[in-house]
């Protein structure tokens, strides 16, 4: 009974939401893409916002100027040294962040609601104005490269970074560079390249920027106006690419790693899929019946049953803009590496070849509509949901039609959707880690 | 349980992630105009709220504190009707530091056994607890430290009764089997060997164990790795019966309920079981004083070094923990924070802070810088003693303490977006043995002034006082990995 009432209540959930994009307010301001959502916070607002000026937009350049782009921006501005800048942040515990993804240069930004116009305008001016000074350059790559370096020996990057580069062809925007050749590339990079990328990327063409929390839309939209006024250019996201081919040839990596007491695997494959492809809803549901959770199969199989993996999931991934990815990882003891990947590709061949059940189906469309709503209680979680949302190329709405559209996936279409876009016969396997005798 | 870092995250760099300095602030006292720190109230009981068989303790910064009378169970009520979720946890006011030789990492292990069943709740019945939660898209876990082990769940309002049901359930009725020993052995023993792949784990578990000699903190949280392969049932069935009892835990309920309903599903389902049939047992070991430095050093493989500077400070509900922290945030938060501006920008290291590690018993203070690869540890060491030198010799400004401040007002605003949040740091305080720290804490922060951290400085950061670790990177053996 009591499991009826809550299967009827998310069947409702659609239309009793409704209200949550009523909350929203979605305009051009200043040539960017703003959308302002008032919760129920009070005092504190959080600002996310992105643009295409990733790793990916290099292209046939330096690999490593669009992070080292993004790492120059709180380092001071035409106005304001980068001591002066954080020294206004910190004395109004406001925190601003750039960050350098495949596609994106994300911002970051919390504080109180009196403090929105200080940021807004901080973020404006360190965007549009950055100082770009040769000391502050040469501390930079310094940094990038002592943290690429730092990096080399952990197995989960490496892991990772050998399978986007076996699954995703030269051209694509997820295939990563390697390692080495971020280094080179950094050690090389001029200031003068900087430069040429932010005059080419930096622009309000394609930005979007949610703020969220206890905001009037016309106030923020004011400060947006007037700090962002004149501002021009910006280029598009990459969406259409050489596209991965979803049946690749299987292949096995091994990435050697000293004194490893822990193997990182990984096995899948590319997708061809983005996240707004008719069967992409299908298949990420059907994932989520494989690996997600403590009740996903590969969890009860692999770890609750066999005792093999403190960890194993399975995901869809990195298929917001671009088509994506989907893989499995955990991690194994090398005594237990062949053992558990023999288990691991048992649960998947089963889920392959048989599909999902309708009990299955039933019980996870419940708790991922339950988990997405759980996820929306905060503000910060409700920014970051509006603004992948809007890099899908959804409006506002979708926060509410979500849940519909999970509820609305069938049984025939889960199951037809991982036949057609997923091999377990041609996925790539890597294994990272002392991948030899153990301890046990 | 699978996102559990608790045994597996280095201390040294956690201060912000729980360090109350970061997530710590009053509730609802600490406003922007307000000049001086506010005074904690004790609030009267609130009425007509259903609390018959609870005696109501105290009320603080929009917590309630209730005590329920047929055993003793501790219940925290913080209500916050912005979002239709409630967070509820269970903290039991014990951790690692209950544990002995032989059975180290037995509290981790048992929280792992917490998710295998009971007679009521299982797999097989279709309503084990992580069934439930999954099943209605509930956020949930348990965690381990040294001090406390908490499970806890975020879910729509009205699933809250079937969790509580469960979690009620599995205090006394937990299914503790064999069999499912063995099979999560492995389970613990892969976490385990997880968090040996970092280097930097691994320092900052020799360090502790070599700064805490006598007190159990001296052994990490997860476990040696022999105790966690031989550790018998029996005396996880002895921990359990020992433990994990109505008067040795705290539930703690924050976001959207009903008082009155609240009180009553938790009596319900809590109100079962009678009070512990012996006395919790308590730990009356003390650390010896430290008379000279000590040191530790690691090699792996590795790229880059890292140096942490370790001292035993009070326990976390010292009167001088205010200054520690004010200190910290002065070394540590920001780009104008002391080490950033000496070792980051210098060049000498990626990062570099200082921090914490809060506990019930001695705390540990740590200092740390991860090394550019490059950088000789001698000199990244020196640096942080310059640093902290500096403050014994010549104080803190008054415009860095007034900075630090401003940003705990900032952080009160910030704390009341999320339920699970605030949950989460009412457990720490409640592991360092006291949650009204969760108030108070940040309001004794604005109280701080430039002496006082000058003195906290002179007072425990004394070189024969110090444990120091180097994490030295050596290049990989010849013919490792294959």
């Amino acid at each position: 009974m009591r499991q009826g009432l809550m299967i009827i209540m998310l069947m409702l959930s659609g239309s009793a939401l409704a209200s949550m994009a009523e909350h929203a307010q979605r305009a051009n301001t200043a040539g960017i893409d703003v959308i302002t959502y008032r919760t129920q916070v009070k005092d504190m607002v959080v600002i996310v916002a992105a643009l295409p000026a990733g790793d990916a937009m290099a292209e046939s350049g330096n690999a490593a100027v669009p992070t080292l782009s993004g790492m120059m921006l709180d380092r001071g501005t035409k106005l304001l040294d980068m001591f002066a800048i954080a020294d206004k942040l910190d004395s109004v515990g406001a925190e601003v962040a750039f960050e350098v993804g495949t596609q994106s240069l994300h911002i970051k930004a919390k504080c109180l609601k009196k403090d929105l116009p200080l940021v807004i305008g901080l973020i404006a001016s360190e965007l549009r104005t950055p100082a770009l000074l040769p000391a502050e350059f040469a501390k930079a790559k310094q940094q990038f490269i002592g943290g690429l370096q730092a990096s080399a020996q952990n197995s989960g990057a490496r892991a990772r970074e050998a399978f986007e580069r076996n699954i995703y062809p030269d051209g694509h925007p997820n295939r990563p560079h390697t390692l080495a050749e971020f280094v080179a590339a950094a050690k090389s990079a001029t200031l003068d390249e900087v430069k040429a990328f932010q005059a080419k990327y930096y622009g309000p063409a394609h930005m979007a920027m949610v703020v969220a929390g206890d905001v009037s839309d016309a106030d923020t939209r004011a400060e947006i106006a007037k700090a962002f006024s004149g501002w021009s250019g910006g280029q598009d996201f990459i969406r259409s690419s050489a596209k991965s081919s979803a049946a690749s040839a299987a292949r096995e990596v091994t990435v050697p790693l000293a004194d490893k007491p822990s193997v990182t695997v990984i096995l899948g494959q590319a997708t061809g899929l983005r996240y707004r492809d008719p069967d992409a809803l299908a298949l990420r549901v059907g994932t989520a019946i494989l690996g997600r959770g403590f009740t996903g199969r590969l969890m009860a199989a692999v770890r609750d049953r066999e005792g093999l993996t403190y960890g194993i999931n399975a995901v869809v991934a990195d298929d917001s803009i671009s088509d994506g990815a989907w893989d499995v990882s955990a991690s194994f003891a090398p005594a237990l590496l062949q053992k558990g990947i023999a288990s691991t590709r048992r649960e998947l061949d089963r889920w392959w070849k048989d599909g999902v059940t309708a009990q299955e189906l039933a019980v996870r469309k419940q708790g991922i509509i339950g988990d997405y709503l759980v996820g929306l209680s905060t503000t910060g979680g409700l920014a970051d949901q509006v603004l992948i949302n809007v890099q899908r190329g959804y409006d506002v709405s979708w926060l509410d039609e979500y849940s519909q559209a999970v509820n609305a996936v069938t049984l025939a279409q889960v199951n037809a959707a991982i036949k057609a876009h997923l091999n377990p016969e041609s996925m790539v396997l890597v294994e990272a880690g002392s991948v030899g005798p153990s301890p046990h | 349980m699978l996102l559990n870092l608790d045994d597996s995250r280095p201390r040294v760099l956690r201060r912000a992630q729980w360090s109350p300095g970061v997530l710590c602030a009053a509730i609802c006292a600490l406003q922007a105009s307000a000049a001086p720190a506010p005074t904690p109230t004790v609030a009267p009981a609130p009425a007509d709220l259903g609390t018959a068989g609870f005696t109501h303790v105290k009320s603080l910064g929009g917590i309630d504190e209730y005590r329920l009378d047929h055993n003793g169970l501790t219940v925290l009520l913080a209500a916050d009707h912005s979002a239709p979720v409630v967070t509820f946890e269970v903290t039991y006011r014990v951790g690692s530091r209950n544990e002995v030789t032989g059975v180290t990492g037995a509290t981790h292990i048992l929280e792992h056994m917490m998710f295998k069943g009971s007679d009521a709740f299982n797999d097989a019945k279709g309503n084990s607890i992580k069934q439930m939660l999954e099943r209605v898209g509930g956020q949930f876990n348990a965690s381990t430290g040294a001090d406390r082990t908490n499970y806890f769940a975020t879910i729509g309002k009205e699933n809250l009764e079937g969790y509580i049901a469960i979690e009620a359930d599995r205090m006394r009725n937990l299914w503790l089997h064999e069999s499912d020993r063995q099979s999560e052995m492995t389970v613990v023993r892969n976490e385990y060997e997880r968090g040996k792949n970092d280097p930097d784990n691994v320092l900052v578990e020799e360090v502790t164990a070599a700064a805490y000699v006598a007190l159990p903190y001296h052994h990490p949280t997860i476990g040696w790795r022999s105790d966690i392969e031989h550790v018998p049932i029996s005396k996880l069935r002895d921990f359990y019966n020992t433990f994990y009892w109505p008067n040795n835990a705290t539930v703690t309920v924050v976001g959207d309920f009903d008082t009155a309903n609240a009180l009553a599903l938790i009596k319900k389902y809590y109100g079962a079981y009678p009070h512990s049939p012996e006395a919790i047992p308590t730990i009356y070991t003390e650390e010896p004083p430290q008379t000279g430095e000590r040191r530790v050093v690691v090699k792996r493989p590795g790229e880059a070094g890292t140096v942490i500077i370790a001292h035993k400070v009070p326990n976390g509900r010292d009167a001088d923990q205010p200054a520690l922290e004010m200190l910290d945030a002065i070394l540590s938060s920001g780009k104008n924070a002391r080490l950033y501006r000496a070792l980051v920008d210098q060049g000498l290291a990626l990062s570099a802070g200082s921090g914490t590690d809060l506990h019930y018993d001695l705390s540990l203070h740590t200092l740390y810088a991860a090394m550019n690869p490059g950088t000789e540890h001698q000199a990244a060491e020196k640096a942080l003693w310059t640093e902290i030198d500096k403050i014994k010799a010549s104080g803190v400004s008054a415009a860095e303490v007034a900075r630090v401040k401003q940003q705990y007002i900032a952080q009160d605003a910030y704390k009341r977006d999320g339920t699970a949040a605030i949950a989460s740091e009412l457990s720490e305080w409640i592991g360092v043995g006291d949650w009204t720290l969760y108030v108070t804490f940040p309001q004794k922060v604005q109280e701080v002034t430039p002496a006082d951290v000058q003195r906290v400085a002179k007072k425990y950061f004394n070189e024969d006082e110090t444990t120091t670790g180097w994490f030295v990177p050596v290049a990989e053996k010849a013919g490792a990995g294959s």
